[in-house]
């Protein structure tokens, strides 16, 4: 019985973490039919920029976040401009596939710019917090805490952005039709823009959060978006809330599986459960089926 | 389409010519290196063009598939004492049956889920190769695993053209390798001449009305995703061989991203295109030897920029000047006719 709290508390922390990388991907996903392969990228890049902010140029630990999210803000709105925007605009049918090579190339890019900024040896993230507290028979360290309590105060932020602001409404109404959103009024093109940013923001500080309990290093945000592909794809892709529960599942039934089956087992038992799941709905757990017209 | 074939038959003789001429001209061991590992990188990418460029498969498995073809080879070749070259097209048949496999289960979704999927596959292959720790058999007094682990697999066999050839063994495999390059240009070109690369290029194009013909999506696509598997396979194989090796870093993101990467400065859906890429960022790659670490930074940025620059790579820049000077040339006698049968008398 007191295996089972330690395994719970590595899998929500990890929950916690795949469903914010999840949600800025599938953000990108439901409203600009774009899989955005440098979202990984962008974390790696929040983590970064925490580091120099609060190591190397000794600011406060919030200000740090924030330049975290700055830069992934403004990577983000980068990519748009420069890559997503242009590619939409010159062959919308084959869109889909060729952001993905498209933001690959991105992603290679930053990668190595970051490995040759900071080299590749791993740093330590100097936002994290030691100790524990003591919950009856395990203990629940602080990091993990603020891990979980900051994802969902995050998640809770944009749940409320998307719902009772002017700008969140625009982004719903461009996901849910952006040809009827763009007979309304809406600035289509400014929303998506906007997208981007929200994600690049939340894949930022999520780079924090995760560099927070590893280590800096510049692959550090591969692992967790290739966890957040998966997630995406089980609760069908563009679907938030969705996302957000299977994050959560998944990553506890993970937890569960490295700590029966050792570490290696974790991923392929995800992905075997990806592959059952689909093969019974198509669309995903919360997927609806897509009625496509020719 | 008889102009079209004509023409893929001419460039392809040129091809071949400049590939037989190679080694009489350039004694440099190092550049008939450089050029037998961009033809396996042809080899491979003109299979994914297949796949991508012509049926609409964005697959991600791709580099997974040549490396399932390269360990298959070296782990007949060593757990069974297999001559190579019976492990080779063993390991190609191999790979469709495992290719099959994968289909199977990522096939059945289409776009973004199928290469999310076979990414995902070829990820967990990785892994689970690279944290391969237990012992499965042991060589003198080092533990082996059954996969080669993090290592891989390293003298298993060889071709034999070592001890026909002596010093010359290099231009033997970069023959093998040119030959193996031809006959898949071959096999790919006939693939998408005749009935069923019909399907497969409607089926990209148009699902919905290629659906309503009577084309099964999954059936055509699990087909092509075999297809295209043998030739890859058997070319992992052969790489495998060639440099008497094989180990986990073929099947990194950076190498799977490197060949996709040759098909889209090339030309998606263009015959040549993956060689034409080859060529080109092999070069570039040279070229970029000087800056040294760069590299990869210099590779991301032609990926993006291409992609965004010209979606249908250099063949496709070439094929649009072509045609713009065509038109050129033939719209000023028809203008000038027009002009002169409108001016009144």
């Amino acid at each position: 019985m007191e295996i089972i709290g330690p395994v719970l508390v590595s899998g929500i922390t990890t929950g916690a973490l795949y469903a914010l990388a999840t949600l800025g991907l599938s953000l990108v996903w439901g409203s600009l039919g774009m899989l955005n392969m440098a979202h990984g990228t962008l974390l790696t890049l929040g983590g970064y920029a925490a580091f120099t902010a609060a190591s190397q140029l000794g600011l406060p630990v919030p200000l740090a976040v924030l330049a975290a999210a700055a830069v992934g803000g403004v990577i983000g709105a980068l990519i748009f401009v420069l890559v997503a925007y242009p590619l939409s605009r010159r062959s919308p049918e084959t869109f889909e596939t060729t952001i993905m090579i498209a933001t690959f190339g991105v992603a290679l890019t930053l990668e190595n710019a970051v490995l040759r900024l900071y080299g590749g040896q791993p740093l330590g993230q100097p936002l994290s917090v030691g100790g524990a507290i003591n919950l009856g028979g395990f203990a629940l360290p602080w990091q993990n805490l603020i891990i979980i309590v900051s994802a969902i105060a995050l998640m809770g932020a944009t749940a409320l952005f998307l719902t009772r602001t002017k700008t969140g409404r625009a982004i719903r109404a461009t996901a849910q039709n952006p040809d009827a959103a763009k007979l309304m009024g809406v600035p289509v093109a400014r929303v998506y823009l906007q997208v981007l940013i929200l994600s690049g923001m939340l894949a930022g500080v999520c780079g924090v959060l995760v560099s927070s309990i590893t280590q800096l290093s510049p692959s550090l945000g591969a692992d967790p978006m290739l966890k957040a592909f998966i997630m995406c794809v089980v609760a069908g892709l563009g679907n938030l809330p969705g996302a957000i529960i299977t994050s959560f599942g998944l990553a506890i039934v993970e937890a569960l599986v490295q700590f029966l089956a050792g570490a290696r087992w974790g991923f392929p038992a995800l992905l075997a459960i990806v592959i059952l799941v689909l093969i019974r709905r198509p669309g995903g757990l919360f997927g609806r089926v897509e009625v496509r017209r020719l | 389409m008889k102009r079209e074939d004509l023409a893929h038959l001419l460039v392809g003789l040129v091809v071949l010519a400049a590939a037989v001429a190679l080694p009489f001209y350039v004694d440099s061991r190092y550049v008939i290196g450089q050029v037998t590992l961009g033809l396996f990188y042809a080899i491979v990418a003109s299979q994914w063009n297949l796949l991508f460029g012509f049926s609409g498969v964005f697959s991600l498995a791709q580099m997974a598939l040549f490396g399932f073809g390269g360990y298959a080879t070296a782990m007949l070749c060593f757990y069974f004492g297999l001559n190579i070259w019976a492990a080779m097209p063993l390991a190609a048949v191999a790979t469709v049956l495992f290719s099959l496999v994968i289909g199977a289960a990522c096939l059945r979704l289409s776009g973004a889920y199928t290469a999310l999927l076979t990414l995902a596959v070829a990820q967990v292959m990785y892994l689970l190769i690279v944290t391969d720790t237990d012992c499965f058999v042991m060589v003198g007094t080092q533990c082996r695993q059954l996969t080669g682990g993090a290592v891989g697999f390293a003298r298993f066999g060889d071709l034999g053209t070592r001890a026909m050839f002596k010093a010359k063994f290099l231009v033997a495999n970069y023959a093998l390798v040119v030959a193996l390059f031809a006959i898949t240009m071959v096999f790919t070109w006939a693939i998408i001449r005749g009935p069923i690369g019909l399907a497969f290029r409607a089926l990209r194009d148009n699902p919905g009305c290629a659906i309503a013909r009577g084309i099964s999506r999954f059936q055509m696509q699990l087909l092509v995703f075999g297809l295209s598997a043998f030739f890859t396979g058997l070319a992992g194989g052969l790489y495998a061989a060639h440099f008497n090796a094989i180990g986990p870093g073929v099947l990194s993101f950076s190498q799977l991203f490197f060949i996709i990467a040759m098909v889209v400065v090339g030309g998606i859906g263009r015959l040549w295109g993956p060689l034409v890429g080859a060529i080109v960022l092999v070069a570039a790659d040279e070229a970029m030897r000087e800056i040294g670490e760069f590299r990869s930074l210099g590779l991301g940025i032609i990926i993006a920029a291409v992609m965004v620059l010209m979606p249908n790579g250099l063949i496709g820049l070439f094929e649009s000047i072509w045609d713009r000077l065509r038109r050129l040339r033939t719209r000023n006698p028809a203008m000038t006719a027009e002009i002169s049968g409108d001016t009144p008398a």
